[in-house]
């Protein structure tokens, strides 16, 4: 028995032995890096554009990190195995990986490489990339939502397309105009569509925002976040232009590549929707489908919301100076080209947009409405976030009030002042915990906490 | 005695393995989470570490969202009984001597060895409010029996199937945003999704298979001499099997209370993200959340303490009830 238990645990330090030598290494001589972002076909072409411009490193995508969301990545690092780079993907991300220490201020870095983001870059992006004046990652990409028409079913309707600027009375109108039912009464068309997470987009259209004065007060409860709320549930229970959570459900979304409003648009099953470029990477796929963009209705001093992502580097990366090198990769015109020619929504860098390849991709002579999706970045803003708020928590509160109006259970007034309320509350439990946030908010409010 | 010890050593040095393995993956991150539940350990570097004693749990008594939680929990396990019996009755099923009963017990057991993520995907297809094939029979039974004719001649404002998933509806009336009940949440919704579907998982799963073991094991001269006296079917099997089949029931049901606390995290995480409202966000769900989604560990880590020591307390109690149903 004794040698039985004995060449068992022989062959189990072999087969370990065998494990750990044939492990997929880096090619000879190349410097291994890893990149964690969405995986996606476009992703794996820009690492492979950077892999042929830089043949001393293997780029590599760690995809699973990324879904299971930015803990993940803050945990890997802060344990020593992380990645050598990872993308924020909203301002409040990059301040949770600034605050957790794993994100690599790379301000004179860069200035040594001769990048200047602040004066390159789309100035709606940088946030993503900068917090309190630091330079802490370079944005990959900007996207700033529009309406995309699928000028078929216009045509199909003898609607003509629509033109901005324009209002939204007059959206509505085409709208309903383009809802179509069937026999039963059951919408089998609608006239927009739109995935009820883009909330913080219509805040913004309304002249809203999350939060005010420099983070130190939730604002949704404002009489414009509130209106913007109460809009897009009119959308759908009022004006029945827009799907229900049923209808949702039903298109299965999950936001995006890939996500079921994309697809449902794809299908012809809306005449009108809200997204961005990158919706593209995905709607080239369906054959024959006449696609026209058109801003979103506007008033005249609100702004769009623009989003996008920034890679930083890790800073307890061994690699972390050669990872530098990829920033540098993405400030430059072979990155950004790509961005533009696939359609990853926008190169972050301005004038790689300001060419005669992006206006018409050569590839794509169909798509001549490029110009609509620059002119809507220059009214771009991000984000407003609050240092003084978990943002995952804060996410968590507005949530659960938002599903309740989604689901016509709670007027927006209400569900939006609870949620602030609530927010005020988590700030407060904030400031109890950080003494320096604490500082910081007595200096901007002459406050202990939010009343 | 040189060889005891001899023995004694080549004992320690099989056994070494195991007790490193027990030492530094089980015992010392227990060890270790029931420090940091004492301390504010928060993964932000600007919020100092320190030890706050009891602050934790003192937190924990206030905050309105960890008891929401907690009723949900609780709530999903309210199936628990109705799963036990659907294992008992299955079990009984599958314990006749019939042709191919080995394909019958691999089909029904068939649930517990498929992936728990695909199931619930499949589910949610089932429970989709327009094209789910439940709401497409309920709907078929509404309009084939007329039920709104019959409910709107007796004054009511008519029926319509449930929309399950995207609900925050339950048939005890529970608010969302309170510890309370009320009659406009009452109906069917997410949280009742969840039960039904644990059911169906429960039944045919290991629950059926210890029945199973614990209806072999019952002597079969039981079951005869109660026959020669004379007793039908039902009163064999309330005399005599289920009496019999008390340790099992009483595993099963101490087994799944501690699951029933620990629960709720795959279903929240694959199928409703703990929504709609939060009405499907269980303990080991908040636990997750508040430990990698906003990053308070020693918080995440009170909350997981209290959670052992509701297990405990509870099997305790079952213990001591269920111990004394034992000694036949």
């Amino acid at each position: 028995m004794k040698a039985f238990f004995l060449i068992t645990f022989c062959v189990l330090v072999l087969l370990s032995v065998v494990a750990w030598q044939i492990q997929p290494a880096p090619p000879e001589g190349k410097i291994p890096l890893v990149w964690v972002s969405d995986d996606n076909p476009a992703r794996r072409e820009q690492i492979s554009l950077f892999n042929d411009l830089h043949p001393n490193y293997d780029l590599r995508l760690d995809p699973r990190a990324n879904q299971a969301g930015m803990e993940k990545v803050m945990l890997q690092c802060l344990a020593g195995v992380g990645p050598d780079l990872f993308d924020a993907y909203s301002p409040s991300e990059l301040d949770a990986f600034v605050r957790s220490g794993v994100a690599w201020d790379v301000t004179e870095e860069l200035a040594k490489r001769a990048i200047d983001m602040e004066k390159d870059v789309w100035p709606a992006i940088l946030p993503t990339g900068i917090r309190e004046g630091r330079v802490y990652g370079f944005p990959a990409n900007v996207a700033v939502d529009a309406i995309w028409v699928n000028k078929d079913l216009f045509d199909a309707a003898g609607e003509p397309y629509p033109e901005g600027p324009w209002t939204w009375e007059e959206f509505i109108e085409v709208a309903q105009r383009l809802t179509l039912r069937d026999e039963r009464g059951r919408i089998k068309q609608f006239g927009f569509l739109c995935d009820w997470w883009q909330w913080p987009q219509f805040i913004m259209l309304f002249g809203g925002q999350l939060y005010a004065e420099n983070g130190t007060r939730s604002a949704v409860d404002s009489p414009e976040a509130i209106e913007a709320i109460q809009f897009m549930h009119d959308l759908m229970y009022v004006h029945h232009v827009m799907p229900t959570p049923v209808d949702e459900a039903t298109m299965a979304t999950a936001g995006g590549w890939g996500s079921g409003t994309i697809t449902y648009f794809g299908a012809g099953k809306g005449a009108m929707a809200l997204g961005g470029r990158w919706w593209l990477c995905t709607l080239r796929d369906y054959e024959g489908l006449n696609l026209g963009v058109v801003e979103i209705p506007r008033m005249s001093d609100t702004a769009y919301r623009a989003y996008g992502r920034a890679t930083v580097v890790n800073r307890y990366s061994p690699r972390r100076e050669q990872a530098l090198d990829f920033l540098v990769y993405e400030a430059g015109k072979d990155y950004n080209d790509l961005i533009n020619r696939q359609a990853d929504a926008v190169a972050a860098v301005m004038r790689y947009n300001y060419t005669p390849e992006f206006l018409q991709n050569p590839e794509h002579p169909e798509e001549d409405y490029n110009e609509v999706w620059r002119d809507v970045i220059r009214y771009g803003e991000a984000d407003v976030w609050s240092p003084f708020v978990n943002g995952q928590a804060a996410n968590r509160i507005l949530t659960k009030q938002l599903d309740l109006v989604k689901n016509d259970q709670k007027s927006a007034a209400d569900a939006l002042r609870d949620a602030a309320r609530e927010i005020h509350k988590e700030m407060a439990k904030t400031l109890e915990r950080d003494p320096s946030l604490r500082i910081k908010y007595y200096r901007l409010t002459g406050k202990e906490r939010p009343e | 005695m040189k060889a005891r010890r001899h023995e004694f050593r080549a004992a320690l040095g099989f056994l070494l393995p195991n007790f490193v393995g027990f030492g530094v993956f089980t015992a010392g991150p227990v060890l270790f989470s029931l420090a940091i539940s004492i301390s504010n350990w928060h993964l932000h570097r600007t919020i100092p570490f320190r030890w706050i004693a009891l602050g934790n749990f003192l937190e924990l008594f206030v905050d309105k969202d960890f008891w929401l939680y907690s009723m949900n929990t609780v709530y999903l396990m309210l199936g628990m009984p109705v799963a036990i019996a659907g294992s008992l009755f299955l079990a009984i099923l599958l314990s006749q001597r019939l042709r191919g009963i080995v394909v019958y017990r691999t089909l029904f057991y068939l649930p517990t060895f498929t992936s728990g993520v695909a199931l619930m995907l499949l589910w949610k297809a089932l429970y989709n409010p327009e094209f789910g094939a439940l709401n497409a029979a309920i709907n078929w039974c509404i309009d084939t029996f007329r039920v709104n004719e019959v409910v709107r001649a007796l004054g009511g404002a008519g029926v319509s199937a449930p929309t399950w998933l995207l609900s925050t509806k339950n048939l005890v009336g529970l608010e969302a945003e309170e510890v309370r009940s009320s009659a406009a949440q009452w109906g069917m919704g997410a949280r009742d999704a969840l039960i039904i579907m644990g059911i169906w998982i429960a039944i045919g799963g290991n629950n059926m298979l210890l029945y199973l073991a614990g209806l072999s094991n019952i002597p079969p001269e039981l079951t005869e001499a109660a026959q020669l006296d004379g007793a039908g079917k039902w009163a064999v099997f309330r005399n005599v099997t289920w009496p019999q089949l008390a340790p099992t029931t009483f595993f099963i049901v101490v087994m799944s209370f501690i699951g029933g606390l620990q629960g709720g995290f795959e279903q929240a995480r694959v199928m409703t993200q703990g929504g709609p409202a939060g009405t499907t966000t269980t303990v080991a769900y908040y636990i997750y959340t508040k430990a990698f989604e906003e990053l308070m560990v020693g918080y995440a880590a009170a909350i997981s303490w209290l959670l052992f020591t509701a297990i405990f307390v509870i099997t305790m109690v079952n213990w001591r009830l269920g111990s004394k149903e034992l000694n036949y």
